[in-house]
């Protein structure tokens, strides 16, 4: 809001000072950011923990589904960014296209994750359920998901941390998120170069990949409240 | 066993390093047969240029600078619209000329030479307000007519410095310029209205914008800005749908955006064809007489080395 | 739209070169020219380092702070090097690009080939490993003779896993004025030309999926059968490469 005429300076450390400076903005770039890592994650998971499921309990679909969503991992996600629109015919500034992107990388990854972390359940452990009366759906969510739930979580720490920097990436074909921070100090930087918000960027990005993954890894020791008693 | 793993290994590495050994290789190979390739041609040819992607496609871009002047240059290699990684490989000398625009402080503080246009290549860019014709009520247009008014291309190139040489707020700077210019009153004359202002990701788009939206702020508009929208092809379909109503643009630029093969060069004729060229839901108020136009711009020792003036210096014979 | 892509990738023209236009060949190169050099110097940084790690369990925080380096924004430290570094570099030349552009790929190779080099090691049977010092192996015997040998399944894992990601984000070099195939992503945005972004986000696909087959087939011959066979046994199908390095976060907190 002030003018920062003679008291900008290029340095590096003065990003604090940008922050400062710029906070509503800065603000609002940060908490784009932060959904757009977290959301496309959990629409991930949801759709992912019936195809790991496929995939474990009918064992012929485990190569299909696990070649297709290899594949999908694969496409750049620039280009996904860009391809999103047009296929289902959305504007091309519609905040919807990055989850949509996203939402599919974290598909690719976690379908895998919930498929071992479903192998990773000890044979007899559901034989024993099943001979406790258990029906298959209720000892999928009551036993099998649990004792999955620490694999899944190592998976979802890698979905959610690589999320956080493709988000960045969606900044430099203009979509409002931390990336800006970077395409604005890249466009600033001639003649000279001006480092603020290229640091800031990075300083928040980790900050944000810090924050969501000791989530991830807390949330995963409330869940398994077992292997806390064992350890000690 | 063991010794083979580790052999298989080893030639493994090799051949990784050896790859990326071939690489670099062929690319240094590519770049001194084009440099050596000019022999007794033109001084475009002994040169090479760099801009935007769409310069190579574009009517006004290389197919433009064939037809007007005759020049083809050596190489074309893709940096980006007239931003950082232009200007830099232009001073670096990674390319010898450069598609920059004219309001760029850099192009001063570099002492970099903008080489005239005396066929018109490049059509008039004059900055006007596109706006959502719905939006465009009388109090609306009154204050962005007031703004163009006051406009000019010096103006422009003071504002773009503001922001990009001493790294001012666009925000800031476009306060101060709406109260030196006097334009900085409060009023009603716009209330009821609400308008959605957008800006490209380039600093002057930035300013023009946050003049646009404070000025009518002041004037009672409930405002939102989406500022820093990457490049046309990106904002100009959520302009046309709705989901931008104003947007600060350069008459020429828009108007070859919106037809490709727009021949109009002058102010008023690019004027007048871009508001049949417009869909029927946008409008284009009045220009100002603040250009920013493309150039092709060289460096002084270039400029100097070839006697360079205009673009049609670049067709002469070398040597 | 897939028809237009088909035709873009099928017209020969576009795989030449031109005065003004790079063909996906000579594109195709450059990508696997940054891919390659930035596997290469990733691979002898983290190889060492990890079996060093594993085999003498000193220094594991190294591992953990190779795996924070996954947190840096890509695109970030890209633009801070290039500002950085660019300027350093006069007349002709693309390497004042090119630097930048192979760090930040190394930043992203080293985290899953360090941490599975060192789970590899690691995870050997502790008996196996006692075994070999009571046959009268000395330590560097030990690690070259039967720990690497045993953990080269999950290195694989960790180097394609590598592999996989700097092809698809070697395409943000194209942001920088590089070539290399996310030049027809970038492109073809701005030219709005889609079936030329499409194609080149179809060829980076496909340069993965094939640098993964080559790379598995290396595996093949490389590894043991001795220990193919066992991992079989334990294992539906081959280790996904992307979360070889899950399980080893897994396993080296646990």
């Amino acid at each position: 809001m002030i003018a920062l005429a003679d008291g900008a300076s290029s340095s590096p450390l003065h990003f604090v000072e940008y922050f400062l400076d710029h906070r509503s903005e800065d603000l609002g770039l940060l908490w784009s950011h932060t959904w757009l890592s977290v959301v496309p994650v959990i629409v991930g998971l949801l759709i992912a923990l019936p195809l790991g499921w496929v995939a474990r309990r009918h064992r012929w679909t485990y190569p299909p589904i696990m070649s297709i969503t290899g594949v999908l991992y694969t496409i750049p996600s620039i280009a996904l960014f860009v391809l999103v629109p047009p296929l289902l015919g959305l504007d091309t500034l519609d905040p919807l296209q990055v989850p949509i992107a996203l939402t599919v990388y974290s598909v690719a990854l976690l379908v895998r994750v919930v498929a071992d972390g479903l192998a990773s359940v000890p044979e007899e452990t559901t034989q024993a359920a099943t001979a406790m009366g258990f029906r298959p759906l209720e000892r999928f969510f009551k036993v099998e998901l649990p004792i999955a739930v620490p694999v899944i979580a190592a998976g979802l720490r890698v979905a959610v941390v690589s999320n956080v920097s493709i988000v960045a990436v969606a900044g430099t074909i203009g979509l409002s998120n931390l990336g800006q921070l970077f395409t604005q100090g890249f466009q600033l930087s001639t003649p000279d170069a001006y480092y603020p918000p290229i640091v800031l960027g990075i300083v928040l990005c980790v900050l944000l990949a810090v924050v969501l993954d000791s989530a991830v890894v807390l949330l995963n020791r409330v869940l398994t409240p077992w292997r806390r008693a064992v350890r000690t | 066993m063991n010794t083979r793993t580790l052999t298989t290994a080893a030639a493994a590495a090799v051949l990784a390093l050896g790859v990326s050994a071939c690489g670099s290789d062929s690319s240094d190979d590519s770049g001194s047969s084009s440099s050596s390739s000019g022999a007794g041609e033109t001084i475009a040819s002994q040169l090479i240029m760099g801009g935007p992607p769409e310069f190579k496609t574009r009517t006004d871009g290389l197919p433009g600078l064939k037809k007007n002047y005759g020049v083809e240059f050596g190489k074309y290699t893709v940096t980006d619209t007239g931003g950082p990684v232009t200007v830099n490989a232009l001073k670096n000398g990674q390319i010898e000329a450069a598609d920059l625009f004219t309001t760029d402080p850099s192009i001063a503080a570099n002492d970099f030479v903008a080489l005239e246009d005396p066929k018109n290549n490049f059509a008039a860019q004059d900055v006007l307000p596109i706006i959502n014709e719905k939006k465009a009520t009388d109090g609306v247009k009154t204050v962005l007519n007031g703004i163009s008014a006051k406009l000019t291309t010096d103006g422009l190139g003071d504002l773009v410095s503001k922001v990009q040489v001493d790294k001012q707020d666009p925000d800031a700077v476009a306060k101060g310029w709406l109260s030196d210019n006097g334009l900085a009153g409060t009023g009603t004359s716009a209330k009821g209205t609400t308008l959605t202002v957008g800006s490209a990701n380039f600093p002057e788009n930035v300013v023009l914008a946050e003049i646009y939206a404070e000025a009518l702020k002041a004037q009672g508009a409930s405002i939102t800005t989406k500022l820093n929208i990457g490049s046309r092809e990106k904002y100009y379909p959520a302009l046309k749908s709705g989901s931008l109503d104003l947007f600060p643009e350069y008459s020429g630029t828009i108007l070859t955006y919106l037809d490709k093969n727009a021949t109009a060069t002058t102010p008023d004729d690019v004027y007048a064809a871009l508001q049949k060229a417009l869909p029927s839901n946008l409008v284009a108020l009045e220009k100002s007489d603040a250009q920013d136009s493309d150039a092709i711009v060289v460096t002084k020792a270039t400029a100097d080395k070839y006697g360079l003036k205009t673009i049609a210096d670049l067709a002469k014979p070398a040597n | 739209m897939i028809g237009d892509v088909f035709t873009w990738l099928t017209d020969w023209s576009h795989w030449t070169d031109t005065r003004f236009d790079t063909g996906i060949i000579t594109q195709l190169l450059a990508h696997i020219r940054f891919c390659a050099m930035a596997l290469a110097i990733a691979m002898v940084i983290a190889l060492p380092l990890g079996l060093f790690i594993g085999h003498t369990n000193r220094g594991r925080w190294l591992v953990g702070a190779a795996n924070a380096l996954r947190a840096l924004p890509t695109v970030g430290v890209l633009v801070l090097l290039t500002v950085i570094i660019s300027p350093q570099f006069q007349g002709r030349t693309d390497t004042g690009f090119l630097i930048p552009t192979v760090i930040v790929l190394v930043l992203l190779a080293v985290p899953p080939i360090l941490a599975n080099t060192f789970a590899g090691v690691q995870n050997v049977d502790p008996g196996v490993r006692d075994a070999a010092s009571g046959m009268g192996m000395t330590g560097p015997q030990v690690l070259f003779r039967v720990e690497l040998p045993i953990s080269l399944p999950l290195i694989f894992s960790g180097v394609r896993s590598a592999a996989l990601q700097l092809i698809a984000t070697a395409t943000v070099a194209s942001y920088l004025p590089l070539g290399g195939l996310g030049r027809f992503i970038y492109d073809g945005l701005a030219q709005q030309d889609y079936p030329q972004m499409i194609g080149g986000g179809v060829l980076v696909a496909a340069l993965a999926l094939l640098t993964d087959l080559v790379l598995s087939t290396v595996q093949r011959y490389v590894v043991s059968r001795g220990i193919t066979g066992r991992y079989s046994t334990k294992q539906v199908g081959a280790p996904d490469p992307r979360l070889a390095v899950v399980t080893e976060a897994e396993g080296a907190r646990a």
